[in-house]
C-alpha cells in the first residue's frame, strides 16, 4: 500500500461539535484547530507534517482537528471555505488562520505559532 | 468478523470514482437479485473502517482503491481492479487475462496497473477537487485545460493546496 508515513500514534485529537466548546473555546492557552476532511487530498498531504508539528510544539500549542464533513456547522461558524484551514484560538477567540498551508514543516510550524507571538 | 462478500471501498468525493463505483454496483447484481460485491464509500469515520478491517487507516484507504476480501486479504490498485473484473458477471469472461504469465510477468496485469495509475493521477483533470494537486506529468495537461477553459470564458480556479468546501457535498450513489 502507498503508505504516507502516517504515525500509529495520533497526536491530534478530533474535536466534535459537542466537544468544541469544552476543548477549544473554554480551554486555556494557545490552540490550533485544523478544519479538514479525510477525503481531501491536501489534508492527507498535510497530516504527517501536522503530526510532526504537534510533536514539536508539545503542550505549548494544543492541536485539534475538526472534520467538516461530520461537523459542517463548525465550518460555517468559522467561515471555512476550503480544507485544510488552520484556525488559531486564544482564550476562545480566533486570532489567526492559514488556508491551504504548504505541507512543509517549517512553513506549517510558523503558521501555527506565529499568531500567538504577535 | 469475516466479511460475507468482497467489499470495494471508494472515494465518494471524487466524481470519477463515484461513476466507476456506480457502474460496478450496477454490474454486481446477480440473477437472483443478490449481489456479488458490496460497494461502499470510505466515508469520514475512521472507527467504522477499523470495524470493517482492524488496522485499516482511513488516510491509507483514500490513497488508493481497496478491495477487502472475505478471507481477510486486501487488494489494492490494479490488483483490486482485476479482482473486481473476476467477480463481476459481465467482465469475468476476460478476467483470466490478468492471470496470464509470460516470462515471469503478468503483462495484462501490468497494463491494468498502469491504466489504474494513469486514471488515478488524471482525476484532477476531470474536476476532482478533493484529489489534490495534479502529479508532475499531468500538470501540462491541466494547464492546457485551464487555458482552453479561460478561452471559453469559464472560471475554474480552485484554491491552491486546499479543497473548496463547495465541492465536498455531492449526491451519493
Amino acid at each position: 500500500m502507498k503508505r504516507q508515513n502516517f504515525q500509529t500514534v495520533d497526536l491530534i485529537q478530533t474535536a466534535t461539535a459537542r466537544e468544541f466548546n469544552n476543548l477549544v473555546l473554554e480551554a486555556e492557552g494557545p490552540i490550533a484547530v485544523e478544519f479538514m476532511s479525510y477525503s481531501c487530498a491536501y489534508c492527507q498531504a498535510l497530516e504527517p507534517v501536522l503530526q510532526l508539528v504537534a510533536e514539536k510544539v508539545g503542550t505549548q500549542v494544543k492541536i485539534f482537528r475538526v472534520n467538516i464533513a461530520v461537523d459542517p456547522e463548525l465550518a460555517a461558524r468559522y467561515r471555512i471555505e476550503a480544507t485544510p484551514t488552520l484556525v488559531m484560538f486564544l482564550s476562545g477567540q480566533p486570532i489567526g488562520r492559514a488556508e491551504g498551508p504548504h505541507p512543509n514543516f517549517s512553513t506549517l510550524l510558523a503558521a501555527v505559532i506565529e499568531p500567538f507571538q504577535s | 468478523m469475516p466479511l460475507p462478500q468482497p467489499v470495494l471501498l471508494f472515494n465518494d468525493e471524487c466524481g470519477v470514482c463515484r461513476h466507476i463505483a456506480h457502474w460496478v454496483k450496477q454490474s454486481a447484481y446477480g440473477p437472483s437479485g443478490g449481489t456479488f460485491l458490496i460497494v461502499r464509500p470510505i466515508g469520514e469515520d475512521p472507527q467504522a473502517l477499523q470495524t470493517l478491517r482492524p488496522g485499516l487507516n482511513i488516510w491509507d484507504a483514500y490513497a488508493t482503491i481497496l478491495l477487502l476480501m472475505p478471507d481477510g486479504t486486501l487488494k489494492l490498485g490494479g490488483e483490486a481492479c482485476a479482482e473486481v473484473f473476476r467477480i463481476l458477471p459481465n467482465t469475468r469472461w476476460f478476467a483470466w487475462l490478468f492471470n496470464l504469465g509470460l516470462f515471469g510477468f503478468r503483462p495484462f496485469q501490468l497494463l491494468l496497473n498502469l491504466g489504474y495509475l494513469i486514471l488515478a493521477d488524471t482525476r484532477p483533470l476531470f474536476g476532482c477537487e478533493s484529489c489534490g494537486t495534479p502529479k508532475g506529468w499531468v500538470r501540462p495537461f491541466a494547464a492546457a485545460i485551464k487555458w482552453i477553459s479561460r478561452l471559453f470564458g469559464k472560471k475554474a480556479v480552485p484554491l491552491p493546496r486546499a479543497t473548496s468546501i463547495a465541492s465536498l457535498s455531492k449526491p451519493k450513489i
